[in-house]
């Protein structure tokens, strides 16, 4: 399924990959449970930067975490470098060029972001 | 989940979407984030109850977590004390229960709002509620472990671990805080406590910041020294001394976040006003003190100041709902602005003091009115 479509392609980055295999614990997991909540998985935007993007950061955390910064260069050069060092796939060669997508998209005038509407969770 | 069952349900996410669009639900929590989860109260349904329903608390996770099995969950208590121990919830449910009602306020409720933006979960003003909670008192988990003297901060650990190389959220809290005000909460608001809020046990530091309140509590560890590591060297820090908006500090020139502001918010403001009729606003104050001594409006942003009235509901460290009423005398657009003072004398300022993380921010809170004839 992960080569049909986009919408198709973050839900495998998201599902198929290690996020689960490194989540998954003895004594429980959140396996039976994802996608959570009010899920509605907003992704980035177009660009060639897109497919890095998606590999290097979805698989931590969804693209709404990205969708709602309203940073400048410094800051996701920072930003990119911390995550980088933290296990995000990101090629030293690249990072430049990923700094720049997210200034692009995700710069300070980035209003777009609105969360999503959630029903209220019972447990 | 099967690959078919996963299509299923984007396009049933999809179809939820489109109609959320149309009528927002009331009762809704604002997700922030689709995992890790995210999210936030609607602000006007915080001022509601003087409990927050547990559907409705935000919800902060770090990374997505691993869930204990309550059955098989046990709580070590080791480091420092004469007696290791390793309590199951059944354990735990027989000794004595102690309750303590109080808000819950993630330090970076209101990152959204400081100037210049700062990275992060950028909360607006509804990752805080005001809950019960009941379990056992950390005092009696470490006397039934016989504490020894000299330990002085009480490490906690997680069942959740973070993925690749972030580095684990390893949490300390100075012995005397946890000793006096602590509890080990089982239940919240009266069910077992939710397992998106920490369930089956977390840590409740009353008054201080929710960093400090570990979920999935499986460990505490009382040691002579604090713990280290990313989420307490780098994170979790404030300034020591305010400086201009702006500029970034180091880590040593800042303190580890621990009590909360004074702060008010407005959470229901009249949808409209007419000049000589009584409209009312409401909203909610609490502070790292135990007590909210007064709150007060103000429609020339400052200059005066009129007492609002304090719900009758009222604990240590819970927040009070408040009301004010008011005749507008002229017609046209009014702002007004609130600010609480604590038990200890603090009040709310005009304006929060910017820090690289954005945490705690607690400025006045405004809202424009529009005053008809």
């Amino acid at each position: 399924m992960r080569t049909r479509g986009r919408a198709a392609a973050a839900i495998g980055v998201l599902f198929g990959g290690a996020l689960l295999l490194g989540q998954a614990g003895p004594g429980g997991s959140r396996e039976g449970d994802l996608p959570a909540l009010g899920t509605q998985l907003g992704e980035l935007p177009a660009g060639e930067m897109k497919p890095l993007a998606d590999q290097a950061c979805l698989h931590c955390h969804s693209a709404d975490m990205i969708r709602q910064q309203r940073l400048n260069e410094k800051q996701w050069t920072a930003e990119v470098k911390k995550m980088a060092g933290w296990g995000a796939a990101v090629p030293d060669d690249q990072q430049a060029a990923l700094v720049a997508y997210l200034v692009e998209h995700f710069g300070p005038d980035n209003d777009r972001f609105q969360p999503v509407a959630a029903q209220p969770a019972g447990r | 989940m099967s690959g078919m069952s996963r299509r299923g349900f984007l396009l049933a996410a999809a179809g939820a979407a489109a109609a959320t669009a149309l009528t927002p639900p009331k009762r809704r929590l604002l997700q922030m984030n689709g995992y890790p989860l995210d999210a936030e109260t609607p602000l006007e349904l915080l001022g509601e109850t003087y409990i927050t329903p547990n559907d409705l608390f935000f919800i902060r996770h770090h990374w997505n977590p691993i869930f204990p099995d309550a059955r098989t969950w046990k709580l070590t208590v080791d480091g420092e004390v004469e007696r290791p121990l390793a309590l199951s919830l059944a354990d735990l449910k027989a000794m004595p229960q102690s309750s303590v009602t109080c808000v819950l306020q993630c330090a970076g409720n209101g990152r959204s709002l400081h100037r210049p933006i700062v990275p992060g979960v950028q909360w607006k003003y509804g990752a805080v509620g005001n809950a019960k909670w009941t379990g056992v008192r950390v005092r009696d988990l470490l006397d039934k472990a016989g504490l020894k003297a000299g330990a002085k901060h009480l490490h906690t650990f997680g069942t959740d671990a973070p993925p690749e190389k972030v580095p684990p959220f390893h949490r300390s809290v100075e012995m005397e805080k946890i000793l006096r005000d602590g509890i080990v909460a089982l239940t919240m608001n009266g069910a077992p406590l939710p397992q998106l809020h920490g369930g089956p046990a977390r840590l409740v530091v009353p008054g201080w910041a929710g960093d400090h309140w570990m979920k999935w509590l499986a460990r505490v560890s009382p040691q002579a020294e604090p713990q280290t590591g990313f989420y307490m060297d780098t994170a979790y820090r404030y300034p020591k001394t305010p400086g201009a908006a702006g500029v970034t500090f180091k880590p040593e020139e800042m303190t580890p976040v621990t009590e909360l502001f004074v702060k008010s918010n407005i959470t229901s403001p009249p949808a409209q006003a007419r000049v000589g009729k009584k409209a009312t606003i409401r909203g909610i104050a609490f502070s790292g003190a135990p007590d909210v001594s007064k709150v007060e409006v103000s429609d020339d942003f400052g200059m005066n100041w009129t007492e609002a009235t304090l719900g009758k509901d009222h604990d240590p460290f819970a927040w009070r709902l408040w009301y004010h009423d008011f005749v507008p005398k002229a017609a046209g657009k009014t702002t007004l602005v609130a600010r609480a003072t604590d038990s200890s004398g603090s009040v709310q300022p005009r304006e929060a003091v910017w820090n690289q993380s954005g945490y705690l921010f607690n400025a006045w809170p405004s809202v424009e009115i529009e005053v008809v004839a």
